[in-house]
């Protein structure tokens, strides 16, 4: 069995699932600094229920970020040693950056925000989370700078058949990364907005407790979802212009095409240099969903004396929206990675010679778990997440103590409770 | 250049099994305690720390692929079902302890507790083979193809995979001694106690199965006897100490984990991967690391950033030291 084939699906499949998770995790992240600014600032207690609550729901997500995340760093040895071998003098950099300047802090600072509650002070519990942030965001920026490095390479040269790095900061001023980072940051705020705005949606919906609460979410999700609407088609635009030049097999007119394909065809001999037609099914569909989002602002003034609760229906309108940002999110990297076939490295390396000399049944059996795996864990923690927001702000899991938890659900089960002594 | 970073990466991933190392042991020592509360409790011990120590893999995982990308590449997929079994489990613990608090039910809980032991075991199980593995060599040919995944079938693997599994549980075992409320000590010691000599069975065990196989012998040379014999003072140590010093008896059991990275390290350098069916094959230090100018821009970033790292680390070792109490944060 062919093993390429399977590596690619698995490398799109744990992609598009952790994608699906850091979108979330961004976006929110962003609410959360806002929330807790306003909390710290203004001292008004919903602010800080808010973050409790939110600031629980993205913890959850957080979860499989992580995991998914693990699992990609190690996808690119198991299954792509190809790629390190050839291009990983260049392509390693970034990745290896990200790795020591943005999670290896995120996840420490993650850690203390979490159990610094009620421990730490006001100020400095804040100020984790901006840290929490912003390496949230270096970790998006890192990332992205190495996607845009296979999209499209620059400041390397090619020495005894291997890529060598000669200019770094031609990375960073990528066109297929300055764009793209702009757009795929705004569909993360877009996102975390949506996230806000859906779940009170669905919890008004349902008369969960606590409606001041839910109506400030709506709102501000609302409002977050118009805003980043603007920079994300004007990004995303502009990702034509950028792309296209530099990609012509992707978005080039069709002399542009030829001349590519022709040009390809004498350097590395005959074959399909052009790429699958689903990348550009997907892109339409993507647009589709940018332009049905650009509608959020009409609920705004509905806001005026609560009509957008009393009429009830634009809260369906918006509990079913929730969805839509993560199906464009997976349509748009379906484009961009579809569409630089048969590459791995545009115009370097082709997929063929990227992809690890291992069996196909090895390469399937790894596919078919860790898909199993991460679909399971994924159902999983949405379902946590829902059961979660289903219980309404009440009771936020974080900020308790264990003194707190044991007289919680102390009972004739556990006569010594725990830590008594 | 390469060799600072070699020793790098030497470090990053020793700090990983040390801290990674408890949470592991942690969730294996879970499957003996009966009742959720007194879980929840060991969970918190771990607590703020847990997500701060997985890092330390993926920042090794960072540097491997900057620095040494040829090595990454050969490595990870010449012990494929070594790395991928570290890597489910590491998966597992990760999602079983940050999610086993949010579901309200006891009984779920104790679901998602059967699933953070499970992937402990399975994580040590990992790294250990592929230690065993990287001890004995790989059938690497000079294109760095690797035929088959036979190779990691051997007793030796098997024994190394053990042997990692009693380290991570003594270690979990003087984390907990060490930050468990003080009424518990006397029960910790104990357990500490009756976990060494096991974890010294299995040593002797990987020793003797290593001395008898011809491919081990060949890829290894006596300067690995230094690290070997550390692992076997620091388990010695860690079992004297657990009564009186909790702390120093973590440090021992904290160096015990040191030893095996310094074991595959210094007994086959200079090699990285050692080729067990064409010496020309064998991957030096040298030859597997990033070109000069790749390892110079991750100079540049790293020796001013790293300390900072350690920095919030340390910080928050300090915000968060001492034993736990009924005030202790939970979330877990
Ligand atoms: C919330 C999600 C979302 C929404 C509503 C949109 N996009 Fe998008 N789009 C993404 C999320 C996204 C993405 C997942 O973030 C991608 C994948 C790669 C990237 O850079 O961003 C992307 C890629 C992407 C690309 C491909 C770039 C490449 O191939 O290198 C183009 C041309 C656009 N987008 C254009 C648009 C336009 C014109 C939109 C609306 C009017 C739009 N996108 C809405
Ligand atoms: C395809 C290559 C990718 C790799 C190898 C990768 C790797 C990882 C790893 C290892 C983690 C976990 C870090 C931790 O333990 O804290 C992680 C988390 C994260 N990733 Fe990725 N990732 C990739 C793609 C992306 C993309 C495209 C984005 C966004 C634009 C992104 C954004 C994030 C963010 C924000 C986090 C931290 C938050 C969280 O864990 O939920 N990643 N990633
Ligand atoms: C998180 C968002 C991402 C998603 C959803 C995504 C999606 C995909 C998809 C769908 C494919 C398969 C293309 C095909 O089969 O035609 C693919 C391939 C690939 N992507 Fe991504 N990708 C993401 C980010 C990245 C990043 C950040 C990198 C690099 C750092 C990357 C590197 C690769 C590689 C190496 C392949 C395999 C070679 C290939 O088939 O082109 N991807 N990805």
């Amino acid at each position: 069995m062919d093993p390429l084939p399977l590596a690619r699906l698995q490398f799109a499949t744990t992609t598009s699932i952790h994608f699906l998770f850091v979108l979330v995790t961004l976006g929110l992240v962003t609410l959360l600094v806002y929330l807790q600014t306003t909390s710290f600032v203004t001292r008004k207690p919903v602010y800080e229920r808010m973050v409790r609550f939110w600031g629980t729901i993205y913890l959850i997500n957080y979860v499989l970020g992580i995991a998914t995340g693990i699992v990609m760093e190690f996808q690119f040895g198991l299954n792509w040693s190809g790629l390190s071998r050839y291009t990983g003098n260049v392509f390693g950099a970034p990745i290896a950056l990200e790795t020591l300047l943005a999670f290896f802090l995120e996840s420490t600072l993650l850690g203390m925000w979490i159990f610094g509650w009620h421990r730490l002070r006001r100020g400095v519990h804040l100020a984790l989370l901006y840290g929490v942030a912003i390496t949230a965001y270096l970790s998006a920026f890192f990332i992205m700078a190495a996607n845009a490095w296979l999209q499209h390479p620059v400041g390397y040269e090619v020495r005894d058949g291997v890529a060598h790095l000669t200019d770094f900061t031609a990375l960073l001023t990528n066109p297929t990364f300055t764009m793209a980072l702009g757009h795929v940051t705004s569909a993360a705020v877009l996102t975390g907005g949506m996230v806000l705005a859906g779940i009170s949606a669905w919890l008004m919906l349902r008369r969960s407790p606590d409606y001041e609460l839910l109506r400030k979410s709506l709102w501000i999700g609302l409002v977050t979802v118009t805003i980043a609407g603007v920079p994300l088609m004007g990004f995303g635009f502009a990702q034509f212009g950028a792309v296209g030049e530099v990609q012509p097999t992707k978005f080039g007119d069709d002399a542009a095409k030829a001349q590519a394909v022709a040009d390809f065809t004498a350097r590395f001999g005959p074959g399909d240099y052009l790429p699958p037609a689903y990348a550009n099914a997907s892109l339409g569909f993507m647009i589709l969903i940018g332009f049905t989002l650009a509608w959020a602002f009409v609920m705004l003034p509905l806001f005026y004396r609560d009509w957008i609760v009393r009429l009830k229906f634009p809260l369906v309108i918006v509990g079913l929206s929730l969805p839509l940002p993560f199906v464009a999110a997976i349509l748009g990297w379906l484009t961009r990675e579809g569409g630089r076939q048969p590459w791995a490295a545009y115009g370097l390396l082709k997929v063929d010679d990227a992809v690890s000399p291992i069996s196909g049944g090895v390469m399937l059996a790894s596919f078919l778990g860790f898909t199993a795996l991460l679909l399971t864990l994924a159902v999983t923690n949405w379902v946590l997440i829902a059961k979660r927001a289903a219980r309404g702000a009440a009771d936020p899991a974080l900020g308790r103590s264990l003194a707190d938890v044991t007289a919680e659900d102390d009972d004739e089960r556990r006569p010594e409770p725990a830590l008594a002594r | 250049m390469e060799l600072a970073w070699y020793a790098t990466l030497g470090l990053v991933f020793a700090g990983y099994l040390v801290l990674g190392g408890y949470d592991y042991g942690v969730g294996l020592l879970l499957s003996g305690i009966r009742d959720d509360g007194q879980r929840r409790a060991a969970l918190t011990a771990v607590g703020p720390f847990f997500l701060g120590n997985e890092v330390w893999l993926v920042a090794s995982l960072g540097i491997l692929f900057g620095a040494f990308p040829r090595l990454e590449g050969e490595l990870l997929s010449g012990y494929y079902p070594a790395v991928v079994a570290a890597l489910v489990g590491v998966l597992l613990v990760t999602v079983g302890v940050q999610l086993r608090g949010r579901p309200a039910e006891p009984a779920a809980r104790a679901r998602w507790d059967r699933v953070v032991v499970a992937g402990s075991a399975l994580a040590a199980l990992g790294w250990g083979a592929l230690f065993g593995g990287l001890l004995q060599g790989l059938p690497l040919d000079a294109s760095g193809h690797v035929a088959g995944i036979g190779h990691l079938a051997t007793p030796f693997v098997a024994a190394t995979a053990i042997t990692l599994v009693t380290l991570v549980a003594v270690q979990g075992a003087t984390f907990l001694l060490l930050r468990m409320p003080k009424g518990q000590a006397a029960d910790r010691a104990r357990l500490v106690r009756r976990l060494v000599p096991v974890a010294l069975g299995a040593v002797a065990l990987a020793t003797l199965l290593g001395s008898l196989s011809a491919d081990v012998r060949a890829a290894v040379h006596p300067g690995a006897l230094v690290p070997l014999l550390l692992l076997v003072f620091a388990l010695l140590a860690a079992r004297l100490l657990a009564e009186r010093r909790p702390g120093w008896a973590f440090v021992a059991s904290s160096l015990a984990l040191v030893a095996p990275v310094l074991l595959v390290g210094l007994g086959r350098y200079p090699a990285a991967l050692v080729s067990t069916v064409d010496p020309a094959a064998t991957l030096t230090v040298a030859e597997a690391a990033a070109a000069p100018a790749t390892l110079r821009l991750l100079a540049w970033v790293a020796v001013p950033f790293v300390p900072v790292l350690i920095g919030f680390q340390a910080m928050s070792w300090w915000v968060f030291r001492g034993r736990i109490d009924g005030k202790a944060p939970v979330y877990w």
